[in-house]
């Protein structure tokens, strides 16, 4: 086991517990929130597992999260806009932490992976990553009400 | 040691699988089902099969939620339009 395997495991054991716990206890504004982190906290552990493997192609499964994730996040904010109206989720707390997950891991990568095409594919990812989370949190939030509403 | 990935991710499937039975609410049903299809494309990553885990990605983790959102939506708006007619 080389080490980013390791780091993998400790991330993935982090994303997968706190998601975990957090979607299937608590009130319904909680568990909206760690269903958005879990997108958050998993794909940088996918970034470390294709690295660990050294295998350059599974860096597609993080591309696809980064892009699937928010988009699932997104549903669950439309759909249940009316329940969650009354109680709007704010968690920039965590938000802001995984956001960090994130781009901590894919400037590491960049670093090893040097200048090319892998590069951009990665930070491609991390800029998916880090924005569409961006976007469901304030999605969850109430901050697109307007939106809503027309 | 290579395998501590793999025990991570079965128990952690095995644990939001039981968490998604548990669960009676549909839509927090829903919620604990995309998180299981994240959780279960991670482990067909882990076992070295991502061409398996990017179709659970796409499937599991936004078109089914989508799809038992809507069906949920109907079936409480059909349930609930009768009511109103009576009274």
């Amino acid at each position: 086991m080389n080490g980013w395997l390791l780091a993998a495991t400790a991330v993935l054991a982090v994303g997968l517990g706190a998601s975990l716990w957090g979607v299937s206890t608590g009130p319904l504004g909680r568990r909206v929130t760690a269903q958005n982190l879990s997108t958050a906290l998993l794909c940088p552990g996918l970034l470390l597992l294709a690295q660990g493997y050294d295998r350059t192609s599974y860096v597609d499964l993080a591309l696809l999260l980064a892009l699937l994730g928010p988009v699932g996040t997104l549903v669950f904010a439309r759909l249940l806009a009316d329940e969650l109206a009354g109680d709007p989720p704010r968690a920039w707390g965590p938000t802001w932490a995984a956001a960090a997950l994130g781009t901590v891991v894919v400037a590491v990568l960049c670093a090893v992976a040097g200048p090319g095409r892998a590069m951009v594919k990665l930070l491609i990812v991390g800029a998916l990553l880090v924005g569409g989370n961006l976007i469901a949190s304030r999605a969850l939030s109430g901050g697109f009400a307007e939106v809503d509403r027309g | 040691m290579a395998d501590a990935v793999i025990v991570l991710t079965l128990l952690a499937v095995a644990g939001c699988a039981t968490a998604a039975v548990v669960n009676r609410d549909p839509a927090r049903q829903a919620l604990v089902l995309a998180v299981l299809g994240t959780v279960l494309a991670v482990l067909f990553t882990v076992l070295q099969a991502p061409d398996v885990g990017l179709s659970q990605l796409a499937v599991g983790s936004a078109l089914t939620p989508l799809l038992i959102m809507l069906t949920v939506r109907k079936v409480r708006r059909r349930s609930a339009a009768p009511k109103d007619g009576r009274q």
